[in-house]
């Protein structure tokens, strides 16, 4: 970047900046930056599959392991624990709409209960049909409120392998 | 052809003087140089670059943006790890890029497996080449990561990985449509367990 200064008694004293160099750069930067920017912020959910699969018909589950078990339907959500066996119905707050604020304030009240205060595992299930589809959106909300919640380690499941499944 | 002292031309041959005497610039007899201020070019580029720099972020490189798929949303803020993906999008299923089955032929599929065999296949071979590269026995040139291997040792361990460090071993990525149906979620899953691949990380978009 070259510069003139006024050093002389009678001279000016202003001082030139030779920008063009400078604009240069900018240039370039902002167009490399802008080629290479990346405009939607990805993030993950860690998830490890869980529970018995088809394959695994004979998994054997601890009776004293107590496991809290979400199932998923397309117009309700089952919360239950597994030893106990009762699960707690949360139907659909509007036609399309779970109710995402039951089930967090729900998973709250179970993480406060002596079964699950010093645990973060929980497993997650969908039960999807040709008559009443479950979306990939539905599940990856309820990990979501479940990781929230601070059930971190959350586990993936069908329905078949869920350590407790409400009676119907 | 006469020989001209070299010199502005374009000026005398094009009459412009209608616009000189609008710009005020000069009358004709006068410079007709204009000096534009360059302060708020100067200062919109520098807060521009600012901005870009800040965004800036090779974890955008992990994922391919594919056709016809739209990431579920999530508050989840946990940066992704390198690692095989698969995409699930409306109509077909890819492993690394390439093809593995159409979305309707899986879901057609009502076999007790519960697996989808293409995907299985691949990810079963994937799963071996990970494991050897990992355990250091494999033939890849490409050796592991200081902090993944401390994250592998502390895997055998028990101890809970930090989140974009996780061991490789057993990890892939699930980049899916929003509105894929569970039951094909339920499928991949399933087969990639029996594959090998007990840690999946789904690639959700943030609100």
């Amino acid at each position: 970047m070259g510069a003139s200064l006024g050093t002389g008694d009678k001279k000016s004293v202003n001082v030139e900046l030779n920008i063009v160099p400078f604009i240069d750069l900018m240039s370039c930067l902002t167009a490399f930056l802008l080629v290479t920017a990346v405009w939607v912020n990805i993030a993950q959910i860690n998830i490890q599959p869980k529970g018995k699969t088809r394959d695994t018909q004979n998994v054997q589950q601890d009776d004293e392991h107590v496991t809290l078990s979400v199932l998923v339907q397309a117009d309700k959500i089952y919360v239950g624990i597994s030893r106990v066996n009762e699960f707690q119905e949360i139907p659909k707050k509007a036609p399309g709409e779970q109710d995402w604020e039951k089930f967090e304030s729900t998973l709250k009240e179970h993480k406060a209960s002596a079964y699950f205060s010093d645990r973060s595992d929980l497993e997650i299930a969908a039960e999807s049909t040709s008559a009443s589809p479950v979306q990939y959106q539905d599940i990856i909300h309820a990990m979501d409120v479940a990781v929230k919640v601070g059930f971190i380690d959350v586990g993936l499941t069908d329905p078949a392998g869920l350590a407790a499944r409400p009676s119907l | 052809m006469p020989v001209h002292a070299a010199g502005p031309r374009l000026y005398h041959s094009v009459k412009f003087k209608h616009l000189v005497h609008k710009s005020g610039s000069g009358a004709g007899q006068r410079a007709s140089n204009i000096s534009l201020n360059l302060t708020p070019f100067v200062d919109m580029m520098t807060i521009l670059v600012c901005f870009l720099l800040m965004v800036f972020s090779a974890g955008g490189q992990l994922l391919q943006a594919q056709r016809g798929l739209e990431l579920p949303i999530a508050d989840s803020r946990e940066a992704l790890q390198e690692a095989p993906v698969i995409i699930v999008t409306k109509d077909e299923i890819t492993y690394q890029g390439q093809l593995v089955a159409t979305v309707d032929s899986v879901m057609r599929d009502d076999s007790p497996t519960f697996k989808i065999d293409a995907l299985y296949e691949r990810l079963e071979s994937a799963a071996k080449k990970i494991k050897e590269n990992v355990n250091g026995v494999g033939t890849s040139t490409r050796p592991l990561p200081k902090d993944l291997k401390k994250a592998c040792d502390d895997a055998k361990q028990n101890i809970r990985p930090q989140p974009g460090h996780i061991c490789p071993d057993g990890l892939a990525i699930l980049q899916a449509d929003q509105e894929t149906d569970a039951r094909l979620i339920n499928k991949i899953v399933n087969t990639a367990k029996i594959a090998g691949f007990d840690n999946l990380l789904f690639a959700v978009k943030n609100k």
